[in-house]
């Protein structure tokens, strides 16, 4: 799959890997998504819907179901902390609360410059690594509330 | 309690039925039968809100109809179970556990629910309501704010979603993915948030929306025309029959203080399974349109002018007289069987003038092969033959094809936008060479006890040809075949056989139209119509809209509406099928001012369509009477098969001819009649939405080849006409054709050349 | 202590075997093939000698579960091996390094698997979060495939996309799909109609990681480990929370908690006391400290004590912690994972939240404590899949061990903890996602760095 062809095309591909095409939508959204910086505008799903031969509406009900897809824009980063019990227990407020500091935002907004999404979210299955946090998706072990001022300015770059 | 009910419980067993015991009564049923209708069937009700057999399987969402089952540790949902020998079942009525678990539903439901009956269309008619009285906790203990919407949120014109009543059964949605496949209503985001919605600001544009509404079980979906107009202690309903395409779908009239509220199905489960069109339900508004027709208008010096019943019947028996027989009657094809008929009895028998034109021909060939439209739900194989979408031409066929198609039919279809692709009126030539080179389709449908015919297009001799293609295929022996045509008209072939009945006579030939008579907007609208009044000495035209005769009519008398009539139509599987008066129309019957008129040429004719259709079954339907019909029409049995006139070359060959011929660089138009056109639809503003864009569909060949993308705007020029409009790849469609709609086609010929603008 | 019972971890010293000829140095692949000399059904019945019981959570013999699929000849659609890699019950985080560390293992039960169900179709399904296992295994595969390992099989690698509720199987299903993951209703089972409506078994991760070594051992000597009861065996346990030293640990079955938290875990930190004890993963009734210390890991014991082993995942609650705050963020939990598909757990996830918020908030009654149960009950069984079962069977037994404390926040009128909870203002997704929806509950001050 190289990088110069189209998402139409690219989909087309992952769809006849599965027995039913269909089987392809979450694959599907997760590549639009990467092309259209990190989130889900309506062109993506009506360019996946088109791909996927469905409705840009049935795009719409799967990218809404799951949380991994978002459906409103996000920074370039998006930092996710784990509050989930484990987390929880072991400093994850303390965490979420250093980044909202950091960044000047709430939880669940996009700081003005379009640089940082911070979220806060279920488990991440890291439990025993508390805290977790994942940034961009990779995951960040055992994070301190006073690790947060390192790790923004990294993003900061 | 012994499985099986033995010695003494005098239970007859075969090995097709099951015995449940439902809140301690023995029920025997069918094996496989739902435990909602076995429970039913002893009139022991399991409530439900999501469950709806016709949705598909079961999804046992709402968990309203929870049950007690013997052997089985937690509550189940009885809507996903069908019954077994030997369950014992108990429902709410005698389980404290069902009850409670029941009654916690009820609660649940109403959590989020604003309560607001006393303003909410539905109430009066809600289950929601109904079942919250007979189950549901007496007050709520949720003390929390609610969870809020901006409501009411206009899904479409004609449809308004209250997210604050939905309480998420699914109904509408499955109906969206599950039944009509349009994919346009879906359920957005999860868990307590999960909502209704449309893609972004798209409106829930499909043949079928409206159905949601009547699925809805709450007052969340409703229609846009019915709201805050009627209560539904103060209304009436009265079953009648849609007469907008020949599917005759079966529904009810809504109506209050003698004016039409909305239009519901009346499931009729042969014909349509409970399902209407968007423009069966939606456009009756057109009877109050502000172009009706209410009074007699003739021609005179500043026009068309509003003149007396009196003045009108003798402007008519003068236009009648003075064309001595050189009269020519435009058939819509709409009219009721019994309107056809007074109307041929008046020009055939008292004036002695046999010639009428209607859209297509007709003929009852098929009859020998006629089978209930639910036969297509269950076939394995299906051919569409045809240039024409089902979709446009009968709409309910449409979703009996894709139920098969999702009981795992094979659908082929043979057209311009085929799974074959066929030039324009190359379908029937191509079924034809199928079947004689003993293709692998052809041994297919030879040896299936399930499959169907289907031509939907032009030509083809109203079904004549593919009456030839079904008998030699051994169709009139297997049940489960059957073969059906399409006509472009909603009463088609009743029209056709009234007027033959009309006849006393052999024809005479004449030459020339000294009066050309126009029955209905349909003939009205219909160019080839216009083009045969301008040869005319005169047009007595008989319509509900004004504009559509305003600069051509010497004389308009008043026509009524399918949803105004008393009387029969036939549908396209040969039903006859009874239309009741649901309103009074602000106009005389037409039989009643024909049967005057009759008088006026010493021919008898009853002003009563009762009366009518009792000459007309004793010719027609072998006596059948109008009581038989019934509020669900029978269809009649098949007839012998009788071998149609052989096929004459026609208009459509001569087409074929000429695509072979074209020079390179034009493409074949291909005009469509979609199925949201027509007099009535355009005169209601809401159903607007639904009508087809100004678009030409080109195959991805052609429009590569232009340097065409979906969105340009191109020009199509033929003979020195042309017409603008937006391109749209269509990659279905076959190459080297433009296909356009009807009313978007103008003048264009048959060669059109086009080009990005 | 002695923790080296390491079966699935085996011959990995604490580190990762992925590459595959450090894998076949300490006799990967031996499995594969001694099993691909044996019949399906002998497969099964190696599986049966061992007492494999599901190690997702359900405990479901896997050798029967693999019989239950219909032969070829029986039905000749299709055959599918789905693994459900989707871990995402809170506390859980095993399979994860399973992945990590023993891919090679793991596909390798994936052929074997494969083989006892006669299919040729293997999918993996892997929550799109654990992104980094996603390329350790593909890696994996790609040895394997160029090592010419896989034969007639194909592995698909299929991502998730964030929904707890895709870990029940038939949720799963209708996510790989392409369909909103919601659960479907059961009969029919996977095993006769699962994926494309065709036979299809659904397995955990660890469960087919630990296919190759029983298949190398032998079945009955595998069921020599751990109990001889139900639970034999090895088990990989997640240990977090307040304990000293959180992580994976494979020990087998019986092993008792108080060692695993005191001994194997280190006890808890900073000289707190152990409150007490979530013993297999949130949807698991919660353990006082005084219970945790006389039970064993395994399934008959914890059934007995009340709860359940579930996924294996103990959590370590010190004595800081409020137990009506870690309802409502159970609650919560539930609350943004249920999938919206049946009403008591769609509207009672959220009613309980708001329930235990009250009470938190000290604003709540008794009356309230009583509907928080009456709410639990209505939900509890009711529905199509555990998730709302297990929330409520989780919160009732935060209410029924911690009466008191409940009682406390009712009757003084807030929180007994005064702030200081170590759950204190824990900000869950719902919190945020109210803001969006709904009439917004609270907004916080926000404290900007200058």
């Amino acid at each position: 799959m190289s990088s110069g062809t189209s998402l139409y095309d690219q989909i087309a591909e992952l769809r006849a890997r599965y027995p039913d095409p269909r089987s392809a939508i979450l694959p599907a959204l997760q590549l639009a998504q990467a092309e259209h910086g990190g989130w889900l505008p309506e062109e993506a799903l009506r360019g996946v819907a088109d791909a996927m031969d469905v409705t840009p509406a049935y795009c719409l009900s799967i990218a809404s179901f799951y949380d991994m897809f978002h459906t409103e824009p996000v920074g370039r980063h998006v930092v996710e902390v784990c509050t989930n019990v484990s987390c929880a227990l072991s400093g994850a407020q303390g965490v979420v609360e250093a980044f909202e500091r950091e960044l000047g935002i709430h939880a669940g907004e996009t700081t003005g410059d379009g640089n940082v999404t911070l979220r806060t979210v279920e488990c991440l299955g890291g439990c025993g690594w508390a805290t977790v946090v994942a940034l961009n998706n990779r995951h960040r072990l055992h994070v301190r509330a006073g690790d947060v001022y390192g790790i923004v300015k990294e993003l900061g770059e | 309690m012994t499985p099986g009910g033995d010695a003494g419980a005098g239970v007859r067993h075969t090995a097709d039925t099951v015995t449940v015991t439902i809140d301690d009564r023995e029920i025997e049923v069918a094996k496989g039968t739902g435990l909602v209708e076995t429970a039913a069937e002893a009139g022991i009700e399991i409530p439900v809100f999501c469950y709806e057999p016709r949705l598909g399987p079961p999804v046992g969402a709402c968990r309203m109809c929870l049950v007690e089952i013997e052997g089985l540790p937690k509550l189940q949902a009885g809507c996903t179970l069908t019954a077994q020998e030997g369950m014992v079942v108990r429902t709410a009525a005698t389980s404290e556990r069902a009850a409670h678990g029941q009654q916690g539903t009820l609660e649940f439901i109403l959590v989020n629910h604003p309560l607001d009956c006393p303003v909410c269309d539905k109430g009066g008619e809600c289950p929601l309501q109904d079942l919250t009285f007979r189950y549901g906790p007496g007050s709520t203990r949720m003390r929390f704010p609610k969870l809020t919407f901006d409501k009411p949120i206009p899904v479409s014109p004609l449809i308004a979603l209250d997210r604050e009543r939905c309480i998420l059964c699914y109904r509408c949605t499955r109906f969206s993915s599950d039944v009509a496949e349009d994919g346009q209503l879906i359920a957005r985001n999860r868990g307590a948030y999960s909502e209704i919605a449309t893609f972004g600001e798209d409106p829930y544009r499909a043949p079928f929306s409206g159905n949601v509404i009547e699925l809805c079980p709450v007052g969340a979906l409703t229609s846009t025309q019915y709201r805050f107009e009627a209560r539904p202690w103060e209304i009436t309903d009265v079953p009648t029959v849609c007469g907008l395409c020949p599917a005759g779908c079966n529904i009810r009239a809504t109506t209050r203080e003698g004016a039409i509220k909305r239009v519901q199905s009346r499931n009729h489960p042969e014909v349509d399974g409970g399902w209407i069109c968007d423009k069966g339900r939606f456009t009756f508004p057109a009877v109050r349109a502000d172009d009706r027709v209410r009074e007699p208008l003739a021609r005179g010096e500043l026009g068309l002018a509003p003149v007396s019943w009196d003045a009108a019947l003798d402007r008519a028996e003068e236009l009648l007289r003075g064309a001595r027989g050189r009269i020519v009657t435009a058939l819509s094809g709409s009219e009721t069987t019994e309107i056809a008929y007074g109307l041929g009895v008046l020009v055939r028998r008292g004036l002695h003038a046999h010639s009428a034109v209607l859209h297509e021909s007709t003929s009852s060939a098929l009859d020998a092969f006629r089978t209930p439209l639910s036969t297509i739900g269950a076939a394995e194989l299906v051919v569409v033959v045809g240039d024409d979408e089902i979709l446009d031409r009968a709409p309910a066929v449409d979703l009996w094809i894709r139920r098969a198609r999702r009981n795992g039919a094979e659908i082929i279809t043979i057209g311009a936008r085929g799974t074959m692709r066929t030039a324009p009126g190359g379908a029937a030539e191509a079924l034809q060479e199928l079947l004689a080179s003993r293709s692998a389709l052809g041994k297919r449908l030879r040896a299936s006890e399930h499959a169907v015919l289907i031509w939907s297009g032009a030509g083809g001799g109203g079904g004549a040809r593919l009456a030839e293609v079904a008998d030699a295929l051994g169709f009139a022996a297997k049940p489960g075949c059957g073969a059906f045509h399409l006509p472009a008209t909603p009463n088609a072939r009743g029209v056709a056989e009234a007027w033959a009945a009309a006849a006393d006579e052999d024809e005479v030939e004449v030459e020339g139209i000294g009066l050309l008579v126009v029955s209905g907007d349909e003939a009205a609208s219909d160019p080839a119509v216009r083009a045969l009044a301008e040869k005319a000495d005169a047009v007595l035209a008989i319509t509900m809209f004004h504009s559509l005769v305003v600069g051509w009519a010497d004389l308009v008398l008043p026509a009524t509406a399918a949803l105004e009539r008393e009387g029969t139509s036939m549908n396209l599987e040969g039903r006859v099928q009874r239309l009741r008066r649901a309103v009074t129309p602000p106009v005389p019957d037409e039989l009643a001012w024909l049967a005057k008129l009759a008088g006026r040429f010493d021919v008898a004719l009853s002003p009563y369509p009762a009366v009518v259709f009792e000459q007309l079954s004793e010719r027609l339907y072998g006596g059948l009477e109008l009581g038989q019909l019934g509020e669900q029409a029978p269809l009649p049995a098949r007839a012998p098969y009788i071998a149609p006139a052989p096929a004459h070359t026609d208009a459509q060959t001569a087409h074929l001819d000429a695509v072979e011929g074209h020079f390179v660089g034009t493409l074949r138009l291909l005009r469509y009649t979609p199925l949201f056109s027509g007099p009535e639809v355009e005169r209601v503003a809401e159903l607007q939405f639904q009508r087809p864009e100004r678009e030409v569909a080109l195959a991805a060949g052609d429009a590569d080849r232009r340097g065409i993308a979906t969105g340009d705007m191109v020009t199509l020029r033929s003979n020195g006409t042309s017409v603008e409009l937006r391109a749209r790849v269509d990659r279905k469609l076959v190459e080297g054709v433009a296909r356009i709609a009807e009313e978007h086609a103008a003048d264009l010929h048959l060669d059109v050349e086009v080009v990005r603008v | 202590m002695s923790t080296a019972t390491e079966i699935v971890f085996g011959g990995t010293h604490g580190g990762a075997l992925t590459e595959l000829a450090d894998y076949e140095a300490v006799g990967g692949m031996t499995a594969l093939r001694r099993a691909r000399e044996m019949t399906p059904n002998e497969i099964i019945e190696e599986l049966n000698a061992s007492n494999l019981r599901g190690r997702g959570g359900a405990f479901f013999p896997t050798g029967r579960k693999w019989s239950f699929v219909p032969t070829p000849e029986q039905n000749p659609r299709p055959h599918y091996l789905v693994v459900n890699a989707d871990e995402s019950e809170p506390g859980t985080f095993k399979d994860r390094e399973i992945l990590l560390r023993v891919p090679l293992r793991f596909l390798e039960g994936c052929l074997i698997a494969a083989r006892a169900i006669q299919s040729q179709h293997v999918v993996v399904y892997i929550r799109g979060e654990y992104e980094r296992e996603w390329e350790v295994l593909v890696s994996a595969l790609e040895q394997m495939r160029k090592a010419k390992l896989l034969g007639d099989v194909t592995i698909v690698v299929h991502r998730g996309a964030g929904a707890y509720i895709c870990g029940e199987e038939t949720a799963l299903l209708e996510s790989l799909e392409g369909k909103r993951g919601q659960p479907r209703t059961k009969p029919p089972f996977p095993a006769i109609a699962g994926l494309y409506a065709s036979p299809t078994a659904v397995n955990n991760v660890e469960s087919i990681a630990t296919v190759p070594p029983i298949i190398e051992m032998g079945g009955a000597e595998y069921a020599k480990l751990g109990r001889p009861d139900a639970s034999t065996g090895t088990r990989v346990f997640s240990l977090s929370g307040n304990v000293a030293h959180p992580g994976n640990y494979e020990l087998p079955h019986g092993f008792p908690l108080k060692d695993l938290i005191f001994e194997v875990g280190g006890g808890i930190p900073g000289g707190r006391t152990l409150k007490a004890v979530i013993p297999g993963g949130s949807s698991t009734a919660i353990l006082t400290a005084a219970e945790a210390e006389k039970v064993t890991l395994d399934y008959d014991t914890l059934a007995a004590a009340g709860t359940a082993i579930g996924s294996a995942a103990v959590i370590a609650i010190d004595d800081r912690c409020c137990i009506v705050q870690l309802g409502v963020r159970i609650s919560q939990f539930y609350e943004h994972e249920s999938c919206g598909k049946c009403t008591p757990c769609r509207v009672g996830t959220r009613w309980t939240t708001q329930i235990l918020k009250r009470i938190e908030s000290g604003e709540g009654t008794h009356a309230d404590l009583d509907l928080l149960i009456d709410v639990g009950e209505k939900v509890n069984g009711t529905c199509l899949c555990p998730l709302g079962d297990t929330a409520m069977i989780a919160i009732a037994s935060y209410v029924a061990k911690f009466r008191d404390e409940f009682v406390a926040h009712v009757e003084e009128g807030g929180c007994p903890f005064h702030g200081t909870s170590s759950l204190e203002g824990i900000l869950a997704p719902t919190d945020v996602h109210a803001a969006h929806v709904g009439p917004a509950e609270i907004t916080r001050p926000l404290e900007v760095v200058a």
